[in-house]
């Protein structure tokens, strides 16, 4: 039977080289390399998917490489596409999809670029956002241990009371 | 012969800060910069109530993030508890009873009638019709006895609805006093939609968003649907039991602030509506998936990825989760609507209006900034 | 004729009525705000929250603190004139709380601003913010 995400899916298969895998019904998940993905995030705006629920970044530190997640919603079909790719985690940079979704992908860029240091080319604006005086921290790294900062920091080797927090 | 004179010289222009620590403005602060008494431009500050809450959630187990989520946003806590425990529901492929899906469905919209009368209590505050405010937070006590007498807290459930199900069944008399309290909610309802020629003259007309900016700002909820926009998720991907309980969603085209208020009313008539139908459907049954019936302190789960949305009070929220094997999430990304309420659609509203309307643009828009900063 | 130091005689000048400060910052304002609304009104002990530090008495810390808005309530207790009381809400005041192990929040208000009085709880009920209230008196009574 033909629902609309398989239709979706060769129609896409057959325009771009990507690997793609219906999970369950209104969600899809796409992978594409990282120099393809203006091009297909274009087709995808043209094809109804009006709508940027979020971006997002995932750190895998074994591998050395950031994943980047674009959910994308489309009003006439009612289905949830995710377009996945994977940059460098040394020299995070790719481009910025704000030619194509304005106001909505600029402030989502913004923070990622505060939080996990990744640069987006052509974003008008990266200034930060939630943190004053603290550039170049990018707390949600994995290799930033929150709970050794905050001991560090925060708590007091010499007061006995505090011992406990050191076990 | 006033229409005869010379119009006033041009005022200097300034900078004004309506910041923090201001009576109507809640936590968070937007730089204006004025000229006379046209706002020319606006940037929004925010920050001051960030904690980092998506890496908070990678230190700890299913069951402890269950009680951290209600503190996402302050005003609306089941609603949140309820994505959280939707999200690791379908990650870990857990089957929910039935009679856990009508609680569920009857303490979230209970939940978001109490969020809409505080957006009318802050909105009469904030255009000066000082009554308003402390009726609507006389009334929504009644709701939060509600809640203490079945989830045991105020305020903050403290993971009441929980992956499985939810912690514990309705105590003895719970049905007659939800039956009681809702008839007192419509007696509020009937109090609000009294007209009032305040409220007219400062929101009528004010702060206009239309269709197009308002999807290209990323605006959703009762923001998008004051546009003229007819979506609701509830209604284009059903969760829970939404699917089997009749309810209409609300449309206005207008746009400008008296829309988003007219909307807010009718939504706690739907949802009024909706507890009742689920109260009388009510099947009988467990609460809770047997398997999470003691909280087990290390559950392992498989590696896969989820992205769940719902409808908040305030829009669209959703929960992106990851999972490498652990027993802890590896990622979990939180989508608030406030987020893009707060930063894109105000920015743009507050463009050439008077000062004397910003405060009733700002809290039109039902802002949580708890919600922003996460 | 009792001796007593500058400070307590400046404390007893505390009016009955106390005036709160509207810094509404962190989870411990939804307690707060229905102190206001009518069912626990709090005008009848002739409390009211006025809009400007320098008339206010009592500044309500009331929940946990970021580093970002510790450096404002600095500011704002500074300006306020003495006779003048911080009330801390809340466990996230005392030890850090729920978000212990956060990298932009404050562990103890202590080490930050002079604390006179705490209310435990996440959060407090408003009966425990009305008993607190009444405590300030007893304190100031009792300083030498």
């Amino acid at each position: 039977m033909d629902t609309k995400e398989t239709e979706i899916l060769g129609e896409i298969k057959s325009k771009f080289k990507v690997d793609g895998r219906i999970r369950r019904k209104q969600r899809m998940w796409i992978s594409t390399d990282k120099n393809k993905l203006m091009e297909v995030c274009n087709w995808l705006k043209d094809r109804g998917f009006i709508h940027l629920s979020a971006i997002s970044v995932t750190d895998w530190l074994d591998e050395g490489m950031y994943e980047l997640t674009y959910h994308l919603w489309s009003y006439d079909d009612n289905i949830l596409v995710t377009v996945k790719t994977k940059i460098d985690r040394d020299n995070p940079a790719i481009n910025s999809v704000e030619p194509i979704w304005a106001e909505n992908a600029q402030i989502h860029e913004r923070e990622l670029h505060e939080l996990f240091g990744v640069k987006f080319k052509d974003n008008s604006d990266l200034s930060p956002l939630f943190l004053e005086d603290q550039e170049d921290m990018h707390p949600f790294r994995k290799d930033f241990d929150w709970r050794e900062h905050v001991r560090e920091k925060y708590y007091n080797k010499e007061n006995e009371r505090e011992t406990v927090y050191y076990d | 012969m006033i229409n005869e004179m010379e119009p006033a010289p041009k005022g200097t222009d300034y900078d004004l800060y309506f910041g923090p620590a201001h009576p109507g403005s809640g936590n968070f602060g937007v730089k204006l910069k004025i000229d006379g008494e046209i706002v020319v431009s606006a940037r929004a500050d925010p920050g001051y109530l960030h904690r980092g809450f998506e890496k908070l959630m990678e230190y700890r187990t299913p069951i402890q993030n269950a009680v951290l989520s209600d503190r996402l946003c302050v005003l609306e806590p089941l609603n949140w508890n309820l994505v959280h425990a939707e999200a690791v529901d379908e990650l870990m492929d857990i089957d929910v009873p039935e009679r856990a899906k009508y609680i569920r469905v009857i303490m979230a919209e209970l939940s978001r009638i109490q969020s809409h009368i505080i957006w009318y209590g802050v909105f009469s505050m904030g255009t000066g019709f000082d009554t308003g405010f402390k009726m609507a937070f006389g009334f929504r006590d009644y709701i939060l006895d509600l809640f203490e007498l079945i989830t045991g807290g105020r305020v903050y459930p403290a993971g009441y609805i929980c992956p499985g199900g939810v912690r514990r069944d309705f105590p003895n008399g719970a049905r007659d006093k939800i039956l009681k309290v809702l008839d007192k909610m419509n007696e509020m309802i009937i109090l609000e939609e009294l007209e009032n020629p305040t409220l007219d003259a400062r929101a009528k007309g004010v702060g206009v968003l239309k269709v197009k900016d308002a999807i290209r700002l990323g605006a959703t909820g009762p923001v998008l649907r004051g546009s003229g926009m007819k979506t609701d998720v509830r209604k284009d991907e059903p969760y829970e039991i939404y699917d089997k309980l009749d309810f209409e969603v609300p449309v206005r085209k207008d746009g400008d602030a008296y829309a988003r208020y007219w909307i807010g009313i009718e939504e706690m008539k739907q949802s009024i509506k909706i507890v009742k139908q689920a109260l009388k459907e009510l099947p009988k049954g467990e609460v809770i998936d047997s398997a999470w019936k003691k909280p087990k302190l290390t559950v392992k789960m498989p590696e896969d990825e989820v992205y769940v949305r719902n409808e908040v009070a305030r829009g669209e929220a959703a929960v992106y989760m990851v999972s490498a094997g652990g027993s802890e999430p590896y990622r979990c990304k939180i989508r608030g609507p406030d987020f893009l309420h707060m930063i894109p659609v105000l920015e743009y509203l507050l463009k050439g209006v008077q000062i004397a309307d910003v405060p009733a643009i700002y809290w039109s828009l039902n802002i949580c900034p708890a919600d922003m900063d996460r | 004729m009792v001796k007593r130091s500058e400070k307590a005689k400046t404390m007893r000048k505390l009016i009955k009525a106390i005036w709160i400060f509207s810094w509404f910052n962190s989870c411990g304002f939804c307690e707060l705000v229905p102190l206001v609304g009518s069912r626990w009104d709090m005008e009848r002990f002739g409390m009211i929250i006025v809009g400007t530090p320098r008339h206010a008495d009592v500044l309500f810390i009331a929940g946990y603190q970021t580093l970002k808005s510790i450096k404002r309530a600095k500011i704002i207790y500074e300006q306020m004139a003495e006779p003048k009381v911080v009330i801390a809400l809340g466990s996230c005041t005392m030890t850090g709380g729920m978000y212990w192990d956060s990298y932009n929040t404050i562990k103890r208000l202590e080490d930050y601003l002079p604390v006179t009085l705490y209310i435990p709880g996440c959060p407090p009920r408003p009966e425990a913010v009305f008993e607190a209230c009444g405590k300030i008196f007893e304190h100031v009574k009792e300083l030498k």
